[in-house]
Formats: C-alpha cells, structure tokens, sequence
C-alpha cells in the first residue's frame, strides 16, 4: 500500500517536471534571502518557515531520484527517499505552510517560483490522499452541480427574484432586474455564493445600464487549491460552457482572488481556442466606469480612514493593482497606504484555501500577524479586499488581535458612494462583514455554501449560511 | 618530469568535460515541455523579461536584496569574479604575454573575487539560517570556486603558480555541472520565467495603468 502511494507520488513528480518546475528545482543556491519575503517568517523566524527550506523538502526527494552525485552520495547533497511520512510533510507544508502568494518569487535573486513547488506538492498529496478533506468536498460538489445544474436552476431562479426585490428597493427603480441566462448580453458576472457578491454589483450595473446576466454557477474554483487540473477545469469548465452558449463578450469575476486567477490566467491553457470571450475582474469594470464619469460618486459617503488590503491573486499574481486604487481614490477622501503595498504586500495569511480549513485557524492567525501590524500601523478603520477569501481572514485577524476594524468589499464601498435611495441596505452588507469580524464563524461553513440554492435571503448574512449539500 | 604540459592537459579535458556535461544537460532540459501561456498578457512581456535581466536585479529593486544588500552585493561580486576568472582560465595560454601590470590589476580584482566566496563560505558556517540550510554540496561548492579564485589570483601575481592554477581549475571544472554549481545553467531559464511571469501580468515593471 506504501509502495502504491511512493510511486504514485514520484510518478506525478516525474510527470510535471517540466521547464520551469525543473528550473525551480535546481536553481536554488540556498543563500537564505527569501527569508522575511515570508509572512510565516515574519510572524515566526523559524527555519521551517523559510521558503527554500520548504522547498528544499522537494528537492532532496528530486535529487535522489535525479541527480547522479546524489544517488551516489546522498549525504553529501541532502538526498533523501520519499517515504510516507515524507508525503505527509509534504502536505503539511503545501497546504498550512504556504499560501502560495508569490512573494518570495519577486524576492528571490534568481526569481525562483517557489509557489510553482508546492503547487506541484499539492497535486501529489492529492494524489497520494493527503489532502484536506474539506477542500476536495467543496471541489466534488461543484463538480457534481455543475453535470446538471437544471435541477437546482428553479430554486437559484427563487432567490433571485428575491433579490431582485432588495434591488429595487436599493436603486429606487420598480424596474431594476437582475438578469439570469440572457442570450448575447456582453457581460456574464460570476458571483460567489450569497447576496452580498451579487446585489451590489447589480445596482452598479444597474446605474450603468450595463448589458449583463448573471452567471448561474459560483466563481470559487476548489480544484486550483488542490493543485489538481482535472478537477479545476472541470470546475471552470461550467463557465466557459455557460459564457459560449450565451455568446458573451466577457466574464466579469466578483472580487475573489483566486476564482479571477483561475479564469483570468490558468482557464486559457485549458480551453485554447474555446475562449473566446476576454475575462476581468469586476475591479477592473470598476476602475473603467470611474475613469470613464459613468459612476456618480460621493467620496463623502464614506468617510472613516480606509486602506486597502492587495489580494495576491489580483495583485501581485495577476496585476490588478491600479485598478482598485484608481476606484478608491473616487470613493473616500481618506484612502491611505499600508506598507508594504502592491506587488510587495504582505499575503493576509488565509490565502490559497487554509482560510477555509477549521483546523488552520491558529495557524493562519500566527501567519496574518505581519498583515494585522501593517493595518493596525496605518490607523485605518476599515480594510478594503476584493477578495472573499481575504476579507474572512482579515475579519479574523481583526477579532483576534483586536483590530477593531470593519473589512468590506469594494462593491460596497463604491455602492455607498452612490448615494442611492435605499442605501441604508449597503450599510447592512458592510455591518455584516463587520459581524464576521467576530472571528466566531467558521469558514469552512461560508466557503462551504458553494450551492446555488442556498443564497443567503439577501440580508447578506454570511455568518449562518446554510447549505443543501 | 614537468607538471606544466600534464596540468595544461588535464584542465583541457576537464573543460571538455564541464562543456560536454553541461551540454547534455541543457539537452535534457531543453526536451522538456515548456508550457505556452494563452492567456491574453495583461501587460508587456518582452518589457518584464528586460525587467528581470536588468534593473529586477539591481539591489533596490526588491525587498530582500534591500534588507540584505551587504550580502547580495557579496554574492554579485563573487558571481561577477567567477565569470572573469573562466574568461581568464580559458585564455590563459595567451596571456603569458601580457605585461604583469595588466595581470596584477587583473590578480587583485580576481582575488576580491576570491576574498568575497570565501567570506560566503565562512557565513555559511556563522549565519543560523544558511548553516541550517546548507548541505556538504554547498560548502564544497563555494570552497572550490573561491580556490579556483585564490589560485588563478596566486597565477596572475606569480606566473610560476601555473601548474596548481590548472590542478585546482580542474577539480573545480569537473565538479561543476555535478554539483550545486551547475545551478548557474538554469539561472536564466528561472529570469525567463520570472520575467514573462510579471510582464505579462503587468505586475513589474509598472509599465500600463489601465483598466481595460
């Protein structure tokens, strides 16, 4: 059984060794430099926490099996076999002791894509039943809606007319709509689960007179954290079907990290020449209608010190890191910096899927210290992320060092400043994320409302989702 | 018997060797696949290839190489040393001729070359986490090379020091592409990649602004 699990293993190794994995492997000079480049480090400078000394776990295992003055003299190189207990560090270490945020990739003399490592660590514990139980259930049950989405269609049909209702009373137009499988409108939003990614995108949609429809799935891809392709192209594989039969111009993903940079940069080498239609983030829509004057905004609305949270993903990993300072300048008057910024942020510590396993909690506590410190130092009072996965972490961290701080998407911000008629209800979303700042929800449970059926009744209450699965 | 032509020949096959090894291995690496990025650049990919060749190395570039300036600039020197050194091992049967002036400038910049690897090993033994890091391959590696360093220095003062200059540039030559030293081979691909990467998702150099 052991065996069957090694050769598993090395056999997956063997497979992805590819240009730039290889390179990542041999590159290495082990001068220790990426060292603070890590917010695990940061927050506790053990060696373990050193990203070459994460990566030097593979490498040791890729020596003996490559390396002709390894298989020699293992000692002299620090060769050692894969053994079982060697394929459980493996999964500890790409699943709790990285979050895959690229930061010491840009630090690394040799621009050596660590992440690219334990990615390929997170496909063989995959494999091999090593992985988080959690994230492949939340990856098979998207997988399995997706075979036939028609039977939960009636009732995601259901919760949006209800929200529909809130829509109207947020815009003040009886008319307002939100659009669900429309044949040839330009845009499809992909939302997550739950009203608070879909209602203030409508009414900024609305304001617009954006064309648009609503996609009938959720943007959260499981698959990318597991490190397994079949599994994440299956997943985005319901989007792109559903963007071809409707004939888009675009998928607009809601302000979530990884399902942007899953569409926007992985999907593309998956389908070829099925993609057709370009992909953004509702961040980048967002900056455009500022710069273009289609939005009214009142800076004034929101008037607390605001700093702004760069998700890996969007920033450092996919570039999107003018776009939302360009949409914060136009929303508040007292936008201000955390440092480091941009493509030099601190990873906030939940990021690639450990915010959604119940027992990471103290560890991506201990990992989001550097970020608590940086938000705590520039004296904001609330924390803008247009990620999901960012936003929950952050609102932990606020609960568990007493950040007393409100974390809010930059939707409900730019809503806010609207100034619409019923924007009382704006405020309700923010004072909800603000109630997840509690740190007494669970994460996997919000994660975990990936159905399409279970919208929370649109008073945006993420912290009791409930789920049909 | 002279050591002179034995040494001469033995670091000639040993050239061979490295230059052969290295070959084949940048054969087995070029064989493997290397995936093609579909989708749409953000940004301007030749723009973040440039970047990381360039000023992505300069020591202000990054966070890392600022915190740690005194030791990257250790390492860039030493890196910079080696290059000279091979160019000057390789074109040593010429440079008998030249004035010992011009081998004394070229011994002292050799030798800093030589001074700054060893300092790197000693910081291996010193430093808490390099020590833990560190394997026998990485001592060995930088001690080999800081002594090929020392010798070819010892040469260009002291012409009589041929024979050992070849002995050591052997032993160097021929552990190169078994050893941790070979990772210079893949240090371009690893920039290629790194450049590609943050150029065509308009992460560094920050080039565009735009939200279309």
């Amino acid at each position: 059984m052991t065996t069957t699990k090694i050769d598993t293993a090395l056999n997956l190794l063997n497979q992805q060794l590819n240009q730039p994995l290889t390179a990542a492997l041999e590159v290495c000079a082990r001068c220790g430099i990426c060292a603070e480049a890590c917010h695990y480090y940061v927050a506790e400078p053990k060696v373990e926490h050193i990203p070459a000394a994460r990566a030097e776990s593979l490498r040791k295992v890729y020596r003996s099996e490559h390396d002709l003055l390894s298989r020699l003299f293992p000692s002299w190189t620090g060769a050692e076999r894969l053994t079982e207990e060697k394929l459980a560090e493996w999964a500890d270490i790409a699943f709790n002791k990285c979050t895959l945020c690229y930061r010491c990739t840009i630090n690394c003399p040799m621009g050596l894509d660590t992440p690219l490592l334990m990615t390929s660590l997170r496909a063989i514990a995959t494999a091999t039943g090593n992985a988080p139980e959690v994230l492949e259930m939340l990856a098979d049950a998207a997988i399995e809606k997706g075979k036939d989405p028609e039977i939960y269609l009636g009732f995601y049909k259901e919760s949006i007319k209800d929200m529909e209702v809130e829509l109207q009373e947020l815009t003040g137009n009886p008319d307002a709509s939100i659009p669900l499988q429309k044949q040839g409108a330009k845009k499809l939003y992909v939302a997550l689960a739950g009203a608070h990614t879909i209602l203030p995108v409508a009414a900024i949609f609305e304001s617009v007179g954006e064309d648009w429809t609503l996609s009938i799935f959720e943007a959260a891809n499981y698959g990318i954290f597991l490190g397994d392709a079949s599994r994440a192209k299956a997943i985005a594989r319901r989007i792109v079907d559903e963007a071809k039969s409707l004939g888009v111009e675009e998928i607009v993903i809601s302000e979530c990290g990884h399902a942007y940079y899953v569409m926007r940069w992985v999907a593309p080498n998956w389908f070829g020449d099925e993609f057709t239609f370009r992909v953004r983030s509702i961040v980048e829509v967002l900056a455009e209608y500022v710069q273009d004057g289609k939005l009214k905004l009142d800076p004034s609305a929101n008037s607390e010190p605001i700093t702004y949270h760069d998700s890996c993903n969007l920033g450092r990993k996919g570039g999107i890191l003018a776009e939302p300072r360009v949409v914060l300048q136009a929303v508040t008057n007292d936008f201000r910096e955390l440092t480091p910024n941009r493509e030099e942020a601190y990873c906030c510590g939940g990021g690639a899927g450990l915010v959604a396993l119940p027992e990471a909690y103290d560890l991506r506590m201990m990992a989001g210290k550097p970020k608590a410190d940086q938000v705590k130092r520039s004296g904001a009072q609330v924390v803008v992320a247009a990620c999901e996965n960012c936003r929950l972490q952050l609102g932990d961290l606020s609960g568990y060092y007493g950040l007393g701080i409100g974390v809010t998407a930059l939707t409900d911000l730019v809503v806010k400043a609207m100034r619409l008629p019923g924007n009382q209800k704006t405020v309700e979303h923010i004072m909800t994320l603000e109630t997840v700042n509690s740190g007494e929800h669970d994460n996997a449970e919000v994660w975990g409302s990936t159905d399409l059926v279970s919208l929370p009744s649109t008073k945006g209450d993420r912290s009791e989702p409930k789920s049909n699965v | 018997m002279s050591f002179s032509p034995f040494s001469q020949i033995l670091v000639f096959l040993a050239l061979i060797f490295t230059v052969f090894a290295f070959g084949r291995k940048l054969k087995i690496y070029a064989q493997l696949a290397r995936p093609v990025d579909r989708a749409k650049p953000k940004g301007d990919l030749q723009k973040g290839v440039l970047y990381a060749y360039t000023l992505g190395m300069a020591p202000w570039s990054k966070e890392s190489t600022r915190l740690h300036a005194l030791a990257y600039l250790r390492g860039v020197a030493f890196h910079v040393g080696i290059f000279l050194g091979l160019a000057i091992l390789v074109a040593s049967p010429w440079l008998g001729e030249m004035p010992q002036y011009v081998r004394n400038i070229l011994g002292f910049v050799i030798a800093a070359g030589a001074l700054l690897g060893l300092l790197g090993f000693v910081a291996r033994f010193l430093e808490h986490n390099l020590k833990a890091l560190s394997n026998a391959d990485d001592y060995f590696a930088v001690l080999i090379v800081g002594l090929f360093l020392a010798a070819e220095a010892l040469w260009l003062f002291f012409p009589a020091a041929r024979v050992l200059f070849y002995l050591v540039s052997a032993a160097m030559l021929v552990y190169a592409p078994l050893g941790k030293i070979r990772h210079c081979i893949y240090f371009a691909y690893s920039r290629l990649f790194y450049g590609r990467f943050i150029g065509s998702r308009a992460v560094l150099p920050h080039s565009q602004q735009s939200a279309r």
